[in-house]
């Protein structure tokens, strides 16, 4: 069976595998510097830890493959606490790939998805919370996601979930005293405290409201353009994306199934799909389209309506639906979101109208903090259903209250990384691979 | 050839226990005590059971102690506590009568064929090879046997404490151990001072009863035991009454005579039961303080001022009690005082309670930093079991947290250790809903019986019980009341089991039917907490190995390292309740526990 250890040398490409202007190379492990000096024509050592080092990585034959920086790290610095070193090279794919075959003859393996964070783990560099955060930020597509992940790297979760914690704590203790003491030792009855609870529970769900919202910023909102054939879906689409990718032709039905394509609108990330056009057809591989087009229709989280003006056609209503007049240049007619592919007259209004409908769902209060693990949202919603619970046992024993009190501390310790259960472990490692 | 299976060292609540598990599994074993005369005393409070400890006591009984047996017959007064907070914190609590209950405890260990009784003071353990081989006596005996238990309660290096008079004592009156706790340190044992402290007895006939509450016990009484039917016995009152104003002001005036302020006394005193002189000076706003005055016995005059506990000097304390309602005219018959003693710090033991330093010797009981008559029987009785299962070869019977409060508080003391004398509450256990009193025989009466202790005679009365849980269970499916059965009706908060009129119930008794009532609208939460307890089992069953490396996982924080040294937990689960550790560094040692299982 294959696991991770730790120790033996891993490398990654740190950065996309796509040209850009620079890549980065990363790689942890024993003696990961020494495997690297033969291929540097720099001196390079442990010793030089933190430094940024320049010169030029070659074969073994001392041919010149790129002309780098390597950035040094010993033994207990640097991301996994192992010794390593970062190659920041040009990014061409050729580079990147002569780079990955010298370092495996240098006796580097590809590391595995997960792998540096899971040793960054098991060296104690970091708590559960963070290493989640860590797996998102690697994720994060967009830079408002990246700095969702980043804020719970320094605790906003952790220090909202401890206050709460402690507020559930304050109440949990008041009654334990009760349980604790005889009613002849203390005789004052407890009284459930409606008003602070209730005031926990909001603030929990509030906070587990952000993950639908966290998780378009970080995975994309899917956006369908709709509507029936011919009406102009295409060359809105193609409008969106300001380049020819889907065909657009005047003959009924082209579009037989859906193209998509990535995209941000008013910073947030959007998959586009363009879809066949919705009508009756006897036409098997039609059928299919519509059918298919029908059941994008379901997930999206907007679908954008095309209707032509010059056809009955009455859109959907819907509240996922934003509905949108083409071929304003044909038909003039001056009807709001109308809009013309050709002249581009209406199509700010159009694109503006598509991002604050998205930007509606994804907004939360700026003082909640935001989650983007489905694990955080269970253990909120846990917590919240726990304390629901407590506040409905209210007139039953104060054993039963107790009991759903200490449930909800339980799955905030959980969410904080305080309390590990086995499952915790078992889901975040299912993450790195671990035991696969 | 061995002069005895085991010895037994001390002759309290603990050593009573443990003497007995050991002779009636067949061992032959020696109780040595300082004073015959003293052997089950009640130093302390004349009581037995309340919240949590009464959990204990009917645990004890349940896996063949006898500690339930011991106050069944000796109780003056019981009540069942916290009848209105919920069932799964109720306990009993029975006034005792103390020279009863000690003379009883005598008797019972005479009785037994295999235990001898010896009085002398232990000065020494003999070790051979690292392993217990015997002890050493004041009077210069040399006893060998293959294990010792250690059971010296507050004797050990003790010394009462009445303002500025101090004594080598371990009880007022009879004298300390010396030189055991010196000959341990040597050994490498980590040797603590605790200290802990006991209130005035008064004369009854002095007391103006007129000016204070009268508490009733219940009636009918209830026994501890579960092999006890019914009890019929006297039943006499407690009286309550207040400090006042002027009382506060006597101790604030004095407080500088108090050994504990002036500095004397070193050893951790319990935060949960402090003396007068603590709660006036940290509830400088509180106006009173609740006493209860509770009878000693029978045929005595003594009673107990349960709240008063004061090493304050003599002259302070009749001052303050004098102005106190109902004490006004009291006569002081034995003073207040506090004992410090010597400790020895539980994280040295294995959950089985023998020690990790001399193979062979198990210790139990007040030594360990606990308090209370039934946190030290409990022990005594593990140890006891424990030091069988070792003679007989057999696996050490550890309880999980999740069956028995007795699990809780061994795995609190060899996993957290204790800076206080330790005391079980309810909230120290997590999983008290299956921990009910009256469910104690369902939990553990098998473990005992395994075990060697409980009898066939205890096994058979726990399947009539069960069998008689069934039947009435069946009784109430097949009843129905406003279209739905009786048993689906008693999900109701409201209704109880006696209102429902069902003939047929008639000839179950009533702990049955209040067992099957609780067990019944009690259903849906102990579902749930048995889902907590599955996982909690999950972690406790993934074994860390004994030879198990920490050092090599660097990963591992280096203060959790030190922890995991000395506790060398036995699992995740328990590896996780150390204080202080990280959770992250629990989480590492999870996966490289794992890792390395699956090689």
């Amino acid at each position: 069976m294959a696991h991770y250890a730790t120790g033996e040398p891993i490398y990654a490409l740190a950065t996309p595998y796509s040209p850009s202007a620079l890549a980065v190379i990363r790689a942890s492990g024993d003696e990961a510097i020494s495997l690297l000096a033969p291929y540097f024509s720099s001196p390079i050592s442990p010793s030089l830890s933190g430094r940024a080092v320049h010169g030029y990585v070659h074969d073994g034959s001392g041919r010149r493959i790129d002309e780098v920086m390597a950035i040094i790290y010993s033994k207990g610095h640097g991301y996994t606490s192992e010794e390593a070193f970062e190659i920041m090279c040009h990014g061409s794919l050729p580079v990147i790939r002569a780079i990955s075959s010298l370092l495996e003859d240098a006796g580097f393996r590809e590391a595995e998805r997960g792998e540096f964070t899971y040793r960054a783990f098991m060296h104690g560099r970091m708590d559960l919370t963070e290493a989640e955060a860590v797996e998102e930020i690697v994720k994060a597509r967009t830079s408002r996601a990246g700095s969702d992940a980043l804020s719970r790297l320094a605790g906003s979760i952790y220090r909202e979930a401890e206050r709460m914690k402690e507020s559930v704590l304050d109440i949990l203790a008041s009654l334990e005293v009760q349980l604790d003491y005889g009613e002849d030792e203390i005789p004052e009855d407890w009284v459930f405290p409606e008003e602070e609870v209730s005031r926990i529970i909001g603030r929990l769900r509030a906070i587990a409201a952000t993950f639908s919202s966290s998780r378009l910023y970080s995975e994309g909102a899917l956006v369908v353009i709709a509507g029936r054939t011919n009406a102009g879906k295409s060359s809105l689409y193609n409008a969106l994306l300001k380049e020819n990718r889907a065909i657009v032709s005047s003959e009924e039905g082209t579009t037989r199934d859906y193209i998509e394509a990535d995209a941000v609108i008013a910073g947030i990330p959007v998959r586009l799909f363009d879809t066949a056009g919705l009508r009756e057809s006897e036409d098997a591989v039609e059928q299919e389209g519509i059918r298919r087009t029908e059941s994008l229709m379901d997930k999206a989280d907007l679908i954008v309506y095309v209707v032509d003006p010059s056809s009955d056609d009455a859109p959907p209503q819907y509240e996922r639906v934003l509905c949108v007049i083409s071929k304003r240049d044909v038909s003039a007619l001056d009807a709001p979101l109308s809009f013309s592919s050709v002249t581009g007259e209406g199509l700010a209004d159009v694109i503006d109208a598509i991002a604050s409908r998205l930007s509606a769902s994804a907004s939360a209060p700026s003082d909640v903090p935001r989650i983007d693990s489905e694990r955080q949202k269970e253990k909120l919603e846990e917590a919240a259903a726990a304390l629901e619970e407590a506040r409905l046992s209210s007139s039953a024993g104060y054993d039963i209250i107790a009991l759903y009190l200490q449930s909800a501390l339980s799955s905030l310790g959980e969410l904080t990384g305080e309390i590990t259960g086995e499952d915790v472990l078992d889901r975040l490692f299912s993450s790195f691979c671990l035991g696969k | 050839m061995r002069d005895y299976d085991a010895i037994v060292i001390g002759g309290g609540h603990a050593g009573i226990e443990a003497s007995l598990a050991l002779s009636r599994e067949g061992f032959d074993t020696l109780l040595i005590t300082q004073s015959l005369d003293a052997i089950g005393r009640m130093s302390c409070n004349p009581s037995i059971g309340g919240l949590a400890k009464g959990n204990l006591v009917r645990e004890i009984d349940a896996l063949g102690g006898e500690m339930g047996h011991l106050i069944d017959s000796t109780m003056i007064q019981m009540r069942i506590l916290n009848r209105r907070r919920g069932p799964a914190v109720q306990a009993p609590r029975a006034q005792a009568d103390k020279f009863s209950y000690s003379r009883l405890a005598k008797e019972t260990l005479e009785k037994e064929r295999h235990l001898s009784l010896f009085m002398d003071t232990v000065v020494d353990i003999i070790t051979e090879d690292g392993r217990a081989a015997g002890v050493v006596t004041e009077r210069g005996w040399r006893i060998s046997s293959r294990t010792v238990v250690l059971t010296t309660g507050t004797f050990m290096d003790g010394r009462i404490f009445i303002g500025e008079y101090d004594a080598p004592c371990g009880r007022l009156g009879e004298s300390a151990a010396a030189g055991l706790g010196g000959k341990l340190r040597e050994k490498g044992f980590r040797v603590g001072r605790m200290k802990t402290g006991t209130p005035a007895r008064v004369r009854l006939s002095s007391l103006d009863l007129g000016e204070m509450e009268v508490q009733e016990g219940d009636d009918p009484m209830e026994p501890f035991s579960f092999g006890t039917e019914a009890l019929d016995r006297p039943s006499l009152p407690c009286y309550v009454t207040y400090t006042n104003a002027e009382t506060h002001r006597i101790i604030r005036e004095n407080i500088s005579r108090s050994p504990l302020y002036g500095g004397k006394i070193v050893g951790r005193g319990p935060r949960y039961c402090p003396s007068i002189e603590d709660k006036v000076v940290r509830f400088p706003d509180r106006e009173r303080h609740q006493i209860f005055v509770e009878p000693e016995g029978l045929g005595t005059e003594e009673m107990y001022l349960n709240g008063l506990s004061s090493s304050l000097p003599e002259d302070v304390q009749h001052s303050f009690i004098h102005s106190i309602p109902g004490l006004r005219h009291a006569e002081i018959m034995r003073p207040a005082y506090a004992v410090e003693y010597d400790y020895l710090n539980p994280l040295d033991l294995m959950p089985s309670l023998e020690s990790k330093l001399v193979a062979g010797l198990f210790i139990a009981g007040q030594t360990n930093g606990t308090s209370g008559y039934e946190e030290a029987a409990a022990q005594g009785l593990m140890a006891g079991i424990n030091a069988a299962q070792l003679l007989k070869g057999g696996r050490p019977l550890v309880l999980s947290r999740t069956e028995a409060y007795i699990g809780v508080l061994i795995d609190d003391l060899v996993t957290k250790g204790t800076e206080e004398p330790y005391r079980m509450f309810t909230s120290r256990a997590e999983y008290r809903l299956s921990l009910r009193h009256d469910t104690a025989d369902q939990r553990l009466t098998p473990k005992g019986f395994a075990a060697g202790l409980a009898t066939e005679e205890r096994m058979e009365r726990l399947r009539a019980k069960m069998a008689g849980i069934e039947g009435a269970k069946a009784v109430l499916r097949s009843c129905r009341i406003d279209g739905k059965s009786a048993y689906d009706a008693l999900k109701e908060p409201e209704t109880s089991i006696f209102m429902l009129g069902i003939e047929a119930l008639g000839s179950y008794s009533r702990s049955i039917l209040r067992e099957v009532e609780l067990d019944i609208k009690y259903s849906g939460y102990l579902m749930r907490q048995e889902r907590e307890i599955e996982k909690a089992k999950k972690l406790d069953n993934m074994e860390i190995p004994a030879d198990f490396d920490y050092d090599t996982v660097d990963g591992i924080s280096s203060e959790s390292r030190e922890k995991f040294k000395a506790v060398r937990p036995i699992s995740i689960g328990q590896a996780r309740r150390i204080s202080g550790v990280r959770v992250s560094d629990i989480a590492v040692l999870g996966v490289a526990v794992r890792s390395r299982e699956r090689g």
